[in-house]
């Protein structure tokens, strides 16, 4: 058997953990890309980027981010999928065509929204100009571009939540809601003592996958923002392509890919320890 | 009964709109696409106009998208060939073997999926400048063989758990060797999850950016990163790039078409089994 496992094994050990490696030996080096003196500097990188301002304040904006968008996809996403649960006909192609935002390219959704929030021209501007109501600066505020920004990962994200929660639901055994039903519980008890309790190893799973996938979060906010304005939509992964591709300091934008990482893996290990606690039966 | 109706009614208008109002992101690129820019920017929003194909023929043919979606489909295509004979036997062992660390490695597996790909990113530009390799199509499929890997072996695993061992063992006795049972009988019976993988690393990466903009350039931009450059900041531009933006989602809207059926699988990496 592990014939079979060996090749993947050796290109994967090329491709993943050798550049794995070599990033967290950067990490305790002044690598830079213009310079030439590169030597070892222990932990300097870490202790820097934590007595720095900009890392709080973009870790701080990530969270919110990152929380704000996660929960508002599950709630938005599980409210569609409990609908067309009750929905007797035509499922099949609701929720295909809901799913389309999640299947486009980042980067053309990023464009397709800022199409929808940009300044005098943009669908939003122009529908709530031609009501008579001033819009807010949804890009140039530094309030209004988190909340635009959320709504855009929201937009793009629902669909997953949405497709593998009504997958679950349907996956159900039936019985049990007849029975909460013919005991008189009304929708909302049947939703938080049946379905949610019956529903959560499966619900901490996609979560946890969405967390994992939101603090990576580049290709939406890049287009949409670039971080702006200034760094008020400035996530970890934008500063640590700032670092790295703009200003070539490789040493120190490894080391805040390394943080990035331990915070991730501090965030799932979490998540597992829910699971477990919740139910083993979750994969 | 006549209030079950009633409710199922208004239940379809609820989702109705709500797909519409999800979907106007789409449709008014789409809009914009087919609008000369006078009718695009008039408001209110104009909706009688006389459609034009005139900016979707520009930007394939005089702004070189063409040339984009060859770099685009080279590189997807690679990939796939790459990444999916290799995940496809790793996943048969992995599904097959009766050793506990099995599991282990697995769960290693799905560890390495959350490494934020910007920390992959890094050594993979260091390592292309070093080697002289940025701008070239080895290392940009490299890059992606990384980052689907992980993946194509979890959802080909899925798909193996799911053919009985028997099978397997009835073959064995037959005379087969375990090569020869998983050539001629195992990975016929698979072919569909195949098709599955395939596709679902073929999206993943023709949607790649990050490693798209930091290793690709002149001779091996995709898609993703041209329209990037395109910007939607002059507003001149904006019918061109809507038009580019539209066509670059035609082929994700036929990948969900063929893998209706098996989109919940290879969005859980095969844990949920829609």
């Amino acid at each position: 058997m592990w014939l079979f496992m060996a090749p993947s094994v050796a290109v994967m050990a090329l491709v993943l953990l050798y550049p794995f490696g070599s990033a967290l030996y950067y990490s305790f080096t002044s690598y830079y890309l213009g310079g030439t003196n590169t030597h070892f500097v222990g932990l300097d990188n870490y202790i820097a980027l934590l007595s720095e301002q900009r890392f709080w304040a973009d870790m701080l904006t990530t969270m919110i981010i990152v929380l704000c968008s996660v929960g508002l996809q599950f709630v938005v996403g599980l409210a569609v999928a409990l609908m067309l649960y009750a929905l007797s006909g035509g499922v099949r192609v609701i929720s295909l065509l809901n799913f389309l935002p999640h299947v486009v390219t980042p980067v053309v959704a990023g464009i397709f929204l800022k199409w929808m929030f940009v300044g005098r021209w943009g669908l939003l501007d122009a529908t709530l100009i031609g009501l008579n109501i001033f819009p807010p600066d949804w890009l140039g505020d530094p309030l209004w571009a988190k909340f635009s920004v959320i709504m855009a990962d929201t937009w793009k994200f629902m669909p997953f939540l949405m497709l593998v929660l009504y997958a679950g639901l349907q996956s159900f055994d039936t019985s049990l809601l007849e029975a909460a039903q013919i005991d008189g519980a009304t929708p909302w008890q049947r939703l938080r003592h049946v379905i949610l309790p019956m529903m959560k190893p499966l619900i901490l799973f996609v979560l946890a996958i969405r967390m994992m996938d939101a603090f990576r979060f580049f290709d939406l906010v890049y287009v949409l923002t670039n971080g702006g304005p200034g760094t008020a939509t400035e996530t970890i992964t934008l500063y640590t392509y700032q670092l790295a591709f703009r200003m070539l300091e490789i040493g120190r934008a490894s080391a805040l890919g390394v943080l990035t990482l331990l915070v991730v893996a501090g965030m799932i290990v979490g998540m597992i320890l829910l699971m477990q606690r919740g139910g083993r039966e979750a994969i | 009964m006549r209030r079950k109706a009633r409710m199922q009614a208004i239940l379809l208008a609820t989702l109705i709109l709500f797909t519409f109002i999800n979907l106007i992101p789409i449709i008014w690129g789409f809009l914009i696409s087919i609008k000369q820019p006078a009718d695009a920017f008039a408001i209110p929003p104009r909706l009688i106009f006389e459609p034009t194909a005139e900016f979707h023929i520009d930007v394939w043919v005089n702004r070189g998208f063409l040339s984009f979606l060859l770099n685009s489909a080279i590189i997807a295509a690679a990939t796939v060939l790459i990444s999916v004979p290799l995940g496809t036997l790793a996943a048969y062992g992995l599904a097959r073997t009766r050793t506990k660390h099995a599991g282990k490695l697995l769960f290693g597996l799905l560890t390495i999926r959350m490494f934020p790909q910007i920390l992959l990113a890094i050594p993979f530009f260091v390592m292309a400048r070093w080697l002289g390799m940025i701008d070239t199509f080895p290392m940009m499929v490299m890059a992606m063989v990384a980052m689907n890997q992980p993946f194509t072996i979890w959802l080909m695993r899925s798909f193996f758990v799911d053919v009985p061992v028997e099978l397997d063992e009835a073959a064995m006795i037959d005379g087969c060797n375990r090569w020869q049972a998983f050539i001629r009988i195992i990975l016929p019976a698979v072919r569909p999850g195949l098709g599955v993988t395939a596709l679902f690393s073929m999206l993943l990466a023709y949607n790649e950016f990050l490693f798209a903009l930091i290793l690709t350039g002149q001779h091996t931009k995709t898609l993703p990163v041209a329209i990037a450059e395109f910007g939607g900041e002059d507003i001149n531009y904006w019918s061109i790039s809507a038009a580019g933006a539209i066509g670059i989602m035609l082929p994700a809207v036929i990948f969900t078409l063929l893998v209706q059926r098996h989109l919940i699988r290879g969005l859980t990496f095969g844990a949920v089994k829609g």
